[in-house]
């Protein structure tokens, strides 16, 4: 079991409630501090005002790009973000890079499990992961761009 | 009832995946209880904790029960053909969760279809 720093905030912006709830619910009882945005701008704002560890951010994220939130938060010198997980259905290696260029540490693919993203949350917050692949950064577990395999996920 | 009536289409994999985070939600809302009967547990009478215990156990049950069946509709969406689609709307007007209802048309597209009203009312929002 990771060892959580109490009250870390971790700030999930996705539009899906079920997703949002659960992963709200996951994280609290796992000891962090969870946020819910249901759209981009929701999520630029609060990533603003609460300055989370970690951004989870879904891919299909509403009223604004994921990659528009991203160029957003990379835009803003101020750093509102700690780490950024790019999560998504249709996550292939074209999105990987280009979330890649826009500051995002990390990828999952949906479908997942809640204990599944406790996990990799728990495993970014560790100051040296030893999991962090080399110099390519994507190796075999990159997602394929058509249908993925369950539970890839892949570091950068 | 904010689900109204019209054709909804969804491919099979997107309705099990549905499903799944429904399930997961599920249990993940019996792992918050558990963990609720847990912080009770200490404050109860002596004579009332086996009851407690019980409850505890049966929620523990209900939580690995409904983890299982997500697990299980997550691997299925993975295996059925993409393309093949399913009409769920019929099905989804049969749900009488408001809350429940509204979550799963607004997963389904129901929104942008002009389905879901996005009408919340009515609904006991616990968290």
């Amino acid at each position: 079991m990771n060892m959580v720093n109490p009250g870390t905030r971790i700030l999930i912006a996705d539009s899906d409630r079920a997703v949002l709830e659960m992963l709200q619910i996951r994280l609290d009882l796992a000891g962090y501090h969870a946020l819910a945005a249901r759209s981009g701008p929701a999520a630029l704002e609060m990533a603003h005002n609460m300055r989370p560890a970690i951004l989870v951010l879904d891919l299909a994220i509403t009223e604004m790009s994921a990659f528009e939130v991203l160029a957003a938060l990379q835009r803003d010198v101020s750093r509102p973000c700690g780490q950024i997980l790019l999560v998504g259905k249709r996550l292939g290696v074209e999105e990987v890079k280009r979330g890649a260029a826009l500051g995002v540490r990390a990828c999952m693919l949906k479908p997942f499990s809640g204990a599944d993203l406790v996990e990799r949350v728990g495993k970014m917050l560790k100051p040296a992961s030893p999991e962090r692949p080399p110099a390519n950064g994507f190796g075999s577990r990159v997602a394929p761009a058509a249908r993925p395999a369950p539970s890839s996920n892949v570091f950068i | 009832m904010s689900v109204v009536a019209g054709e909804l289409r969804s491919d099979v994999g997107a309705t099990f995946d549905v499903l799944s985070w429904e399930l997961e939600l599920a249990g993940a809302r019996c792992i918050f209880l558990d963990t609720l009967i847990g912080k009770l547990l200490g404050t109860v009478a002596p004579e009332h904790r086996e009851q407690l215990i019980e409850g505890i156990q049966a929620v523990d049950l209900l939580s690995q029960h409904l983890t299982g069946l997500s697990t299980f509709a997550r691997g299925l969406s993975q295996t059925v053909a993409a393309q093949e689609q399913i009409e769920v709307g019929a099905a989804l007007r049969s749900v009488t969760l408001g809350a429940l209802a509204d979550r799963m048309t607004s997963s389904f597209g129901g929104d942008e279809a002009g389905i879901n009203d996005g009408d919340e009312a009515g609904d006991l929002d616990l968290f």
